[in-house]
This record gives C-alpha cells, structure tokens and sequence, in this order.
C-alpha cells in the first residue's frame, strides 16, 4: 500500500453563527485519501460541502469558518497552519483550477502575467525568466501561438482558451495535487471534452494526482479512477469508478446514475429526477440525511444515520437498506 | 466593473452562509448605531422646540450691552454671552430651530417633488425619462453656489429664500436617486410578473415600486438633511442666509471669526452643534441603509 | 470576436497596436467638441440668472445715495441698458476672439484678473487634491487589508467625521489649533510660490486640508467599499490566493486597480463642486485666488467677472471628464477593445 499523497480525516467545516442563528455545518466528517497518479472524482449536488471541503484544504474559505479534522498532505498538517504557512503550499504542492474562467482571471492583467505571477509566487526567478516560463506553460497546455496570447487580456480569449490559461496557472510550479473545481461545468460539450483530456494527459505527463469535483457523475465514470459520492457534508458512497457504475449500493448513487439523459430512452419518456430538495446545512437531521428523498427509507433510517463503512473490498458506503442487496 | 456577484463559496452553496455569521456579528452594534444618534436627534429637536416654552430662557435677540462678553458658565448663562449681549446658550437653541426647519424643509420638498420626478422618469422611461432628466442634469451641471448665492442675495435673505435656494439643488438629487432605484427595480423579475398578470400602472407604482424604493430614499434624505443643514450654515455664514440679528449656527460661526484668538468660543460652541448633529445625522442615516440593505 | 481578430491579425500583424491609438483619440476629439455646447448652455444659464435678479451693477458700484439719473449715466456708460441678447451677444463674441471684457466693478480686464487669480486657486486645489487622493488610497488599502479590523475602524471614525463637518468649520478650528495656539502656519495670507516656496505651501496647507479632507473621508469611504467588495466577492481575488500569492500583493496588484473606477467617476464629479468650496475657504484666509471675487463680483453684479470664473470651471469639469475617460480606458483593457471594435 503506497502512502497517500493526502490524507483527510473526519474534515468537518462549519460556518459559526456567533450567538445568533444555528451553526451551518457544511462538511460533516469527510474521511477519505489521494494517492499519487491517481484521479478522484468527488461528486455531489449543490450544496453538498464538495467545494467547500476542498477550499479548506487550501485556506480559501471565508472568515467565520471553522475547520476541524485533519489533513495531511505527505506527512504535513494543513489544518491549523496559518496563512503564511498555507501559502508555502499554495500552488507549489497543491493546485486548483475553477469553474468560471471568464470571472477567476484578473480582467485588467495579461494572461502571461498572470502565469508569471504564479511561477514567481515560489520560485525565486527574475521576470524575463518568469515571462519565459509563462509561454512555455502555454505550449504545455496546448495552446496555439503562445507567445501571441501571452501578451492578451482574458476577455480576447474564449473559454477553453481561459481555462487553459488556468490550468497553466496552477501547473505553474508542478505541483502533486490538481484540483480541478468544476472546472468544465462552465464549458460547452465539447470543449468539456477537450479539457478533461487535456488535464488527463498533463497528468499523466507530469506524474501528478487529479481531484476533480463535479456534480456530474457520468463525467466521473467516464474519466475517474475512483469516485466519491457526498451528499449533505458526508460521503455516502466511494468506490473504483468500474466498481461503482456496475454494483451502485447508495439508492442516493443510483438515483444519480438513473437521472443522466441517456440517447436510448424512448422519446418523451420523463426524466427520473430526484425529488425534494437536500436538507438545510443549518438543520440536519439526526438520521440519514437522504431519507425524505429516498425510494428505500424505512423507520431505522430516521432514527439513526448510517455509518459510512467498507462493506467491501474497495467499496465504501453508508445505508441501512442499500440497492442490490449489499450488507449494510 | 463588477459582474452579478458570485456567492461567497462555490456556485451552489447556500447563500445565507457566510453572509449571516458575519451580520450576526454586527447586529448589536448596529443597534447601538440607530437608537444613539436617533435618540440624540430626538432630544436636541425637543429642546430646541420645546425648551424655550417650558424653561424661561433669555431672549436670543436684543441682549443689552452691559451683559456683553460674558464668559461660558456665567450666572444665567451657561454658554456666556456674544459681544452685543445676546445670551448664546438660547441663540443656539434657536439656532437649532433654524437648522432643523431649514434641514427637513429641502429634504421634503426634494423628497417628495425629486422622488416624484425620478419615479416617473425611471418608471416610464422613453420621452418623459428624457425630458426629466435633461432638465435635472441642466440643474446639477450649473455652478451651484453661483445660482444659490444669486437667489439668495437677490432676493434678501431670509428662511424662505435658504430653503428656496437650497431646494434647487436637493430636488435633482432626489430625482437621480429615485430614478437609479426605479431602473434598477423595473429590472428585477416580480415586476414583470405583477404586470404580467394584469396589476394596473398605478397599483404597480404605488404597491410595488415606492414601497421597495423607499428605504433608499429615507437614507439619502437622512444624509441629506445633513447637506442642508450644513449649506444653511454656509449661506448664513457668508451673510446670505438667515439675516442678523436672528439666530443661525452659520452666521453665530460668522460671527464669531473675528475673535477667534482671545474668545475662540463663540466659533467653537456653534462649531461644535453642528458637528454633532451631522454627524448623528449621517451615523444614523448609514446604519440603517446597512440594516435595510439585508 | 477574439477569432476574428486573429485571423485579422495574421494578415497585417501590428494592426491591433495602431487600432488601439486611434479610439483615443477620437474619444478626446469627441469630448473637446463636447466643451462648446457645455460652456454655451452654462454661461447663458449664468447670463439669465445675473439679469434677473432685481438691481443692477451700476446702482450696486454707486452706492445707495445716488441719483437716478447719476446711475442712469453709468448705466449708458457700461452698456447696461441695451437688450439682454444685446448684451450676451456681445460678451459671447467677445469670448470667442479671446476676450472676456472689463469687470464692471473694477474696470480692469477680466482675462488680467483671472490671470492673477487663477494660479492661487489652482495651486490651492491642486494641493487639496492630489493629498486627499493619495491619503484615500492609502487608508483604504490600510483599511481593506482586515475589514472591521484596528486600520478599517479608524478610517471609518475618520471618514464619518470628515462627511460630517462644514469645509468653514473645520477651517476656522483648524486656524484655531494651528495658527493660534501652536503657530505652525499662517491664519492669514498669501506667499506666491516663486517667491517663497516654503512659504508657499505653509500658506496653501491650511486651506488645502480644509478642502482636502471631507474630500478624503468620501474617497476613502467608497475607496475602501469598493477594495473590500472585491476582495470578498471576485473569483478572481481567490485564483490569485490559490497561486499563493501574497496578500498584500493581491490587495495592491489585483484589487486596487480594479476598484480605482467609482474613484475616479467621484473625482471628476467633484471638481464641478469646487466654485463653492473656494468661494467660502479663500476670504476666510485671505487667498487672492478667484473665489474671494466670486461673492463680491455676484453682489456687486459684476457680471464679466463672474461670467469669466463661471467659463473657466466649466472647461475644467469637461476636461476632467475626458481625463476620467482615458483613465478608464488605461485601466481595464476592455474598455479599450470595446472602443476599437465600434
């Protein structure tokens, strides 16, 4: 067993009402690791402290958040650190690239700048050098004539070309760890495609570990090595993506699966969505958080929540009465 | 410059969030903002207005020389007396009537015939939007002072004429703010709904529009009873506005210049009302554009 | 958009460094020929609100014991009784060959009298700006770096009292504290820079602060509103963290910049306002600027003279408005592209 490349324990991240209002807990109790070369999806509905989750990691949450738990980055707390601390690895060891390029670059800054700015954020380089660097991880990144679009201004590129641009901004100092924050969420189709291919090769390439968050999960099986499931600041389901897509145990998970529109379905056939709505971060419920919304649900479920535990090999989930007949 | 703002955490985390734990925060001092500098306005208006009919106080006006020159604390005469005799303590209680007359005067009249303008220049838009609002900017891009001194040295000066004056120049500003705060509400989607299912154009304004525009009018009129008052002062203190030998924190401040140096009081006292008041004005004006902003 | 652009590009490299030159200048163009209808409308305004108000400047020069007809005789002297579009015309034409005519009051040439004067002014503005811009700057950077922290609620006392007092209040305590009890600088008076340029500034700080700081505290309000918004609220701002940039390096190089344009706006809508405030703060220290003549010249209705000061800051809030155009342009790149593309 190689050792993880980061380790997450019981993460749990809650925004304090100070005094007035109940405590928003967003994370509540995420355990799970990376290990190098390896590519995770997290998957989640909106709101599920997928984003949330990882932002901790980095620091960049808001005031007012409390972050608790544990995370190790080869050996390293980051929980705790302070600020200075964090930014030491901060692009350096663990990256991120986010979803709305058109609005996560500086308008009124080149986009080669931007790049520079981040080699030169860790590395001790003059800023020839660093404008060198910036063209070089435009070439990386696959984009055309890099020294032409080093010297434009975000808005005279499109949207795979920012995202791009992105991704050579978090590339910038090799760093282990790439998370990609639904970074193709705000992309079309096609170019969704594109730039997941393009963040595969790179990793492949420069021998790095991929997170990407999405809340799509046929994305994750697509691309995925392994997929976690979270829903309302847990994770309520993890296993190797083959794993997951043929033997689902979470109703939540397969539900998921059964909403994807798929080209087969008889015309007008409508779509199996998932009603209700996730439960309020402020008020959880004291026992499974899906129960309202779940076509299995039954008494036990209201009255404790299911622990998340290996039930088998590899596959990890967290219900009383799981699809397939899985041991609970 | 700034796009629709994106929430605070990801797309899609609830928005309440990080909003709500830092308000909570401020809520309590908020509070204090609102009710100390409301309660100091309530109570300097009540003696101001009230004062004088409950408590015998010296007349602000025909003081008789042998009391001239008295200094603050004397007997019968907390602030002292000016250089003519006239007790100072009342001058600015009277003073304070003039302010606060003056004050809500041109915030009302602006209030109501600039927040009538711009509501209907914002609302109607097209030609009545155009023609209003040619007029308004003829009257903000014109020399202020210029046409203000004008009227009032024109005219004589006297009450009235400050608050004519001044009105002048608080109606446009009114009217720009109405109609920013109409435009940016007709955008919003419950107004096209309401039209949508039938609720007559007057309704509409009267239900929908000025009850949502409101808050923001009272704040501004709350910062702009300050201006007012302190343009008062200025008028007064040049000679053009309320006329000697009647009470005006201005012209007690005009006044009051050529002895600065041996009796500095008579600068600082007037000087110091209307600091305060604006200041209350402008503390209580802004927490509750921050409470109503929500 | 983009794709066209390089497709143009390949074609004639350099054409988009050539078509950014040009929108500026244009621009400029478009705001100088902008000057004319302005100074019209303003002057004429000030020509109509001057002759409407009862008396006139021969009546007000001779004083309140003069005859009818000793004031009638003045009156054909300085061409006041003929027409009013008479009277604009020929001012009007006379502005057009560059001369602003003969003050009524004083019978000396406006173009001499604001020549004397203006400097004064200019020097005093100049100084209350420039310091109450760079102060804003940098308090609000001070103030945005931990908001509701000890920087942020002192900019915020400070500014609350800055908005909150009168321009002659704050200059007759200033005069108080500085000039009288500690002398630091002159209560009154006016050295010329060439002569003395010590002294100079040590007679243009008082009034300049006087000016300069409610003008300060509103910057420095909004300033640091805008800096906080979005420091908060751009993605960008959270990009620019993950690379492990530094904070103060995000507040200065990528939030300021973006925040300096409700600034800017403020600034030059400011300007206009200034006739007031030197009309009050020049008498009060004895400033032989333009705002000492301006009350007089109103009083005494002395329309060339004001007609002169009314023409020279209706150039300059016009001007400010084209520099606040080019400034717009030099800091967000959109704007210029934007510009180029129309």
């Amino acid at each position: 067993m190689t050792e993880a490349l980061l380790d997450i324990e019981d993460l749990r991240v809650t925004f304090t009402g100070r005094g007035r209002g109940p405590e928003v807990r967003a994370v509540d109790g995420v355990t799970y690791s990376v290990y190098a070369g390896q590519t995770l999806a997290i998957v989640g509905e909106s709101g599920s402290g997928k984003t949330v989750s990882c932002r901790a990691l980095m620091g960049l949450l808001p005031p007012g958040a409390v972050v608790t738990g544990s995370a190790r980055f080869q050996g390293t707390q980051l929980i705790g650190l302070s600020d200075d601390q964090l930014r030491q690895h901060r692009g350096a060891n663990v990256a991120m690239v986010f979803q709305d390029p058109a609005r996560s670059l500086n308008p009124t800054m080149r986009v080669g700048a931007q790049i520079a700015e981040a080699v030169r954020a860790h590395q001790d380089v003059s800023k020839a050098q660093a404008r060198q660097r910036a063209i070089d991880l435009l070439r990386l990144v696959r984009m055309p004539l890099p020294e032409r679009r080093s010297a434009e201004y975000p808005h005279q590129l499109s949207g795979g070309m920012r995202q791009r641009v992105m991704i050579a901004i978090a590339l910038a100092c090799r760093p282990r760890l790439l998370i990609a924050d639904e970074a193709t969420t705000a992309l079309d189709v096609t170019t969704q495609a594109q730039i997941m291919e393009l963040m595969l090769e790179l990793q492949a390439e420069l021998g790095m570990a991929l997170m990407f968050i999405s809340h799509d999960l046929g994305l994750a099986g697509a691309y995925a090595d392994e997929v976690i499931v979270m829903y309302a600041g847990r994770i309520v389901e993890q296993a190797p993506a083959i794993e997951l897509v043929t033997r689902v145990r979470m109703p939540y998970t397969q539900a998921l699966f059964e909403a994807i529109p798929r080209l087969e379905r008889p015309a007008h056939a409508p779509l199996p969505v998932i009603g209700g709505r996730p439960p309020d971060p402020a008020m959880l419920p004291q026992g499974c958080a899906f129960e309202p919304r779940c076509r299995r649900a039954a008494d036990d479920c209201r009255a404790a929540a299911p622990p998340l535990a290996e039930h088998e090999p590899g596959h990890r989930w967290a219900c009383w009465h799981p699809v397939n007949g899985g041991p609970s | 410059m700034s796009a629709p703002l994106p929430e605070l955490l990801a797309p899609g985390t609830e928005p309440s969030v990080a909003r709500a734990s830092r308000a909570r925060g401020r809520g309590r001092a908020l509070n204090l903002r609102i009710w100390l500098p409301a309660g100091f306005l309530v109570l300097l208006f009540c003696a101001c207005f009230l004062w004088p009919l409950v408590y015998p106080v010296p007349k602000p006006t025909g003081g008789s020389i042998l009391e001239a020159g008295l200094p603050p604390l004397s007997p019968g005469h907390i602030f002292g007396t000016d250089p003519v005799g006239n007790d100072v303590f009342s001058r600015i209680l009277y003073g304070g009537r003039v302010s606060f007359e003056v004050g809500l005067s041109v915030t009302a009249i602006g209030l109501v015939i600039g927040g009538l303008l711009g509501t209907a220049a914002g609302y109607w838009g097209g030609a009545v939007d155009t023609v209003i609002m040619r007029v308004l900017d003829v009257l903000i891009a014109f020399p202020a002072l210029v046409l203000a001194l004008a009227i009032a040295e024109g005219l004589g000066p006297s009450e009235m004429h400050v608050i004519w004056a001044l009105s002048f120049f608080s109606i446009p500003a009114f009217g720009r703010i109405a109609r920013s705060a109409t435009l940016s509400l007709r955008g919003q989607t419950f107004m096209l709904a309401a039209r949508l299912s039938g609720t007559s154009r007057r309704r509409m304004i009267l239900r929908h529009v000025v009850p949502n525009i409101m808050p923001q009018l009272l704040t501004f009129s709350l910062l702009g009873i300050g201006v007012a008052i302190i343009l008062e002062g200025a008028l007064s203190f040049l000679g053009l506005g309320i006329p000697l030998p009647e009470a005006s924190w201005g012209s007690m401040i005009a006044q009051g210049q050529g002895t600065l140096s041996a009796s500095p009081e008579y600068v600082l006292i007037p000087s110091a009302f209307l600091f305060v008041t604006v200041v209350a004005l402008n503390v209580l004006g802004d927490a509750l554009r921050e409470r109503w902003a929500r | 958009m983009a794709i066209a652009e390089e497709v143009r590009e390949q074609a004639e490299p350099g054409a988009a460094r050539t078509r950014r030159a040009r929108p500026s200048v244009r621009l400029t163009g478009r705001r100088l020929l902008a000057v004319i209808p302005v100074l019209l409308g303003v002057t004429f305004l000030t020509f109509v609100v001057m002759n409407l108000l009862p008396g006139d400047a021969a009546q007000e020069l001779l004083g309140a014991n003069a005859t009818p007809a000793q004031v009638h005789q003045l009156e054909i002297q300085l061409h006041l009784n003929e027409p009013f579009w008479v009277r604009y015309g020929g001012w009007l034409g006379g502005l057009l060959h560059g001369n602003l005519g003969t003050s009524l009051a004083s019978r000396e040439n406006v173009t001499t009298i604001l020549g004397q004067r203006l400097p004064v002014t200019a020097e005093l503005l100049i100084y209350a700006f420039a310091g109450s811009i760079v102060f804003a700057v940098g308090l609000a950077v001070l103030a945005a770096r931990k908001p509701n922290g000890i920087a942020d609620r002192i900019s915020m006392v400070v500014s609350m009292t800055g908005l909150s007092v009168a321009p002659y209040v704050l200059a007759l305590v200033l005069i108080y504290i500085f000039a009288v009890r500690v002398q630091w600088f002159p209560a009154i008076g006016y050295t010329s820079l060439t002569q003395d340029p010590a002294a100079n500034i040590r007679s243009l700080t008082l009034p300049a602060i006087a000016i300069g700081f409610p003008l300060f505290s509103v910057y420095t309000r909004l300033l640091r509103a805008d800096i906080v918004e979005q420091m908060q609220r751009e993605d960008y701002i959270v990009t620019a963290r993950a690379k492990g940039v530094p904070p103060w390096r995000v507040l200065i190089r990528h939030a300021l910049p973006n925040s300096l344009f409700g600034l800017i706006t403020l600034v030059a809508l400011n300007l206009g306002t200034l006739v007031g405030a030197v009309a009050i703060i020049e008498p009060i220290f004895s400033l032989p600027g333009v705002g000492a003549i301006l009350i007089q010249s109103i009083t005494d209705h002395d329309v060339p003279v004001v007609e002169g000061i009314v023409v020279v800051f209706a150039v300059v809030v016009v001007l400010a408005g084209l520099i606040a155009d080019l400034l717009y342009a030099t800091l967000d790149p959109r704007i210029r592209y934007e510009r180029a593309a129309s």
